[in-house]
């Protein structure tokens, strides 16, 4: 029920814009449609941002005199009407469905991915309230089960067989667990490495990987069970700069979905590793270390100067500086070294059980 | 001025006898006699020039080689009591013996002034008269309201091979004499246009069956007067003529026509001219300078600033007076989108399952309720509006930036606007699977 109020609030707020154009039109006067910018850091130390609050940051206006904005426009309308058709007939559909209602028109998918991020921030929501999905990136186990439009995700019965996480969240209910914590994990192969190792037989604990940078589903299903369940989340990533940055998508939020941000970001989590530093404290050989490029150094640079390692994460600030300073990375799998095992055997228990992690305060 | 040929010494004196016909205040006659002499084996011509204006003085035939020692500079008046004759023998070398005083005609007490040069040439009457007559079409441009001109051809003695062609104003214009400059000259071009040169007694019908098809602009810039020059004034005016063939041979086409006139007097467009006209801003109106056929040098320097801005102000005067003409190059890219934007916006009113939005759109629109709306009713009136609102924008895009309501205005927020589109180097912004 909650859903179609929330369609009715949309639908409604649709035919607002359409008559206010109109209206401007009739009265010869180009409409001037207001895009609120959000951010999810600024790299600007010096002042006190309120990024953290995910406050909009300005404007920006589209108006008939500039042929950019004007394009941008025609994109825009074209992706509401299909919301307003999705809308109206209760059905969902992904935004690649969308690119190909008009590929020539929308020439690349970020094109429409823009139009679908200024019309949740036009009519105020989120983006699966628009009724467009995602097709689903993450997989879960452990010791969860819940239920999801009417199917059964009963994690507990295997808890080292992968699910694909829903990528309708917000029909997920009745969650049930029992794992004392959950992990969840940069890339697939080490979700696999935990699955082959029996993992969640010999610990008590739920996993997620979004297999790279996680989509919108991962991260909401992450919070949704964040939240419902209270368990701490510790995160374990490469140590390598897109490593950090996966880190940090997870805890601030994405620049993309800055506007969203609010409802996606986890700020209970916790970085597990890798650390530099564990490379020296559990012997990896130089062998696996490998040289920073100098993309990776440029990136780390960009990333230091964000404010939120500044104002509310110095501690991670400081093992990413290090991180440069040593100049070189290495992937979770060097673990491997030791024992193929390492990683769910000795490595994961002890970080978890001597706390040797970096916790927000 | 060093006359370059005998027919350039012809313009440049009834050039100045229609300065002199100028500055009299009243009514003044010209008159241009070209008379063919049979006698003599060459051809030769009788070339009289003779005009009732004032303020003739010996300076203006000092340009035709020949110093002014032991000339006075008086300017002779109606109040003279004499005509005053002379002789002046161009192939005299000893420039001092150039010029001979004849006997003087005493005027006996009447009151009257004028010029009158006769000069003989070995030429043809052909060879002078066209350039003679191109001078004649132009000057008609000016209109000036005090000139009558004739120009008088006599190819022998008897009568009958006599023809005259009388160069007045229009006698059906609706100028008066307290006409400005500018309107006469917006007058004149346009005559000149529909005329095709004023080679023709009246309008070409062929070309333009209504003098509607005809588009005038005009724009006056004027300069300060300094220590350093006299304000000067540049009058610029512009006809477009839209014609979608050229049924008539006599028609110029796709070319462009500049002509340039000089206190009143027409001269070949400077180079100076030429990098000011070149240097405009064409695409703001939608146009793109093609290929420039130079007719000649001129060495006097125009102010480059004046004829910039007059001519500007004639094409902002065009647009203003016409919707939809000289459109920017800009905004006819931007106008390129309103067939798919009208279709969008239709398509939102007409799938919409609120029929009570739908009649308050149509509403809105101005289309009558009762009738029945097609889809390509109101994407045309939508396509119509958005376009007439791309063309005001255009016109004077200074002029129209009013404070226009946002859309959910109470969540606008207080700070400043930013309209960098771009954003920082995000590298999720890329990488993300968002």
């Amino acid at each position: 029920m909650e859903g179609n109020t929330h369609s009715r609030d949309l639908l409604r707020k649709i035919k607002e814009i359409t008559l206010w154009i109109l209206d401007n039109l009739s009265q010869g006067r180009s409409p001037l449609i207001g895009i609120q910018r959000f951010r999810t850091y600024c790299t600007d130390l010096g002042s006190n941002c309120n990024c953290s609050s995910i406050k909009p940051n300005g404007h920006e206006i589209l108006t008939f005199q500039k042929e950019s904005h004007v394009h941008r426009i025609d994109v825009l309308l074209r992706v509401l009407l299909i919301v307003q058709q999705l809308l109206q007939e209760n059905k969902h559909g992904s935004k690649r469905d969308i690119y190909y209602m008009h590929p020539s028109v929308f020439s690349d998918q970020s094109v429409v991915d823009r139009a679908i991020n200024d019309i949740c921030i036009l009519l105020q929501c989120s983006r699966h309230n628009l009724n467009v999905v995602s097709v689903g990136n993450g997989l879960v186990m452990g010791w969860l089960r819940f239920f999801e439009g009417g199917r059964k995700f009963d994690c507990i019965n295997s808890p080292n067989t992968a699910y694909t996480i829903p990528v309708l969240v917000e029909e997920v209910k009745d969650i049930v667990s029992v794992a004392q914590y959950i992990l969840v994990v940069e890339k697939e192969s080490v979700f696999q490495r935990l699955a082959n190792d029996q993992f969640c037989s010999k610990n008590r604990c739920i996993v997620i990987t979004g297999r790279g940078y996680p989509d919108v589903p991962t991260r909401r299903f992450l919070r949704l069970i964040v939240e419902q369940l209270c368990l701490p989340v510790y995160c374990l990533v490469d140590c390598d700069p897109y490593g950090f940055d996966i880190l940090a998508t997870y805890r601030f939020g994405s620049m993309q979905m800055a506007y969203d941000a609010k409802f996606l970001r986890v700020p209970q989590i916790q970085w597990l590793g890798a650390f530099p530093s564990d490379s020296d404290y559990y012997g990896l050989p130089k062998q696996c270390l490998l040289p920073l490029t100098t993309e990776d150094k440029r990136k780390t640079e960009a990333m230091l100067l964000r404010c939120y390692l500044h104002q509310e994460k110095p501690d991670w600030r400081l093992e990413l500086e290090l991180l440069l300073q040593r100049g070189v990375k290495f992937e979770i799998e060097a673990l491997s070294v030791h024992s193929l095992s390492f990683l769910s055997d000795v490595y994961i228990p002890s970080k978890i059980k001597e706390g040797t992690y970096i916790c927000h305060i | 001025m060093n006359v370059s040929s005998v027919q350039k010494l012809c313009i440049h004196l009834i050039s100045s006898a229609f300065q002199r016909c100028r500055l009299s205040e009243g009514l003044c006659r010209l008159s241009v006699v070209l008379k063919s002499l049979p006698a003599s084996t060459t051809p030769m011509v009788r070339v009289s020039i003779s005009d009732t204006g004032i303020g003739c003085c010996l300076e203006e035939f000092q340009d035709l080689k020949y110093t002014r020692e032991g000339i006075g500079t008086e300017k002779w008046g109606i109040s003279d009591n004499e005509i005053y004759n002379y002789h002046l023998n161009l192939r005299e070398s000893v420039s001092a013996r150039r010029l001979t005083r004849l006997p003087s005609n005493p005027k006996n007490g009447a009151k009257f002034s004028g010029t009158e040069v006769c000069l003989f040439i070995s030429d043809t009457i052909e060879a002078l008269l066209a350039e003679i007559n191109h001078f004649f079409q132009k000057m008609l441009i000016l209109k000036i309201p005090t000139v009558a001109a004739e120009l008088v051809i006599e190819k022998g003695d008897t009568p009958g091979l006599r023809c005259e062609n009388v160069f007045l104003t229009n006698e059906c214009s609706s100028l008066h004499f307290s006409t400005s400059n500018i309107e006469r000259l917006k007058s004149g071009l346009e005559e000149y246009v529909l005329k095709h040169g004023n080679t023709l007694s009246d309008k070409c019908d062929a070309c333009f069956s209504s003098r509607e098809q005809l588009k005038i602009g005009s724009g006056v810039a004027c300069s300060m007067e300094s220590h350093r020059s006299s304000g000067l004034t540049m009058e610029a005016v512009i006809a477009i003529s839209e014609l979608s063939e050229f049924p008539c041979f006599r028609s110029c086409g796709s070319k462009t026509e500049v002509l340039h006139f000089k206190d009143f007097s027409p001269c070949p467009v400077s180079q100076t001219s030429l990098n000011a006209l070149t240097s405009i801003d064409w695409r703001s109106y939608g146009l793109a300078l093609g290929s420039i056929v130079d007719q000649g040098k001129y060495k006097t320097q125009p102010d480059r600033h004046l004829i910039k801005k007059a001519v500007k102000l004639a094409f902002d005067d065009l647009k203003e007076k016409h919707a939809g003409l000289l459109l920017s190059a800009h905004a006819v890219k931007i106008c390129s989108y309103a067939p798919d934007l009208a279709s969008t916006i239709a398509g939102l009113i007409l799938t919409s399952d609120d029929p009570e939005f739908q009649s308050e759109c149509v509403s809105i629109l101005g289309l009558k309720q009762y009738e029945e709306i097609g889809v390509e009713m109101i994407e045309d009136c939508i396509k119509k509006k958005i376009i007439s609102v791309i063309e005001t924008n255009d016109k004077k895009p200074e002029k129209c930036k009013e404070a226009a309501a946002f859309l959910f205005e109470d969540d606008c927020p207080q700070e400043p606007i930013y309209f960098d589109e771009e954003y920082e180097e995000g590298e999720d912004f890329l990488n993300s699977p968002d």
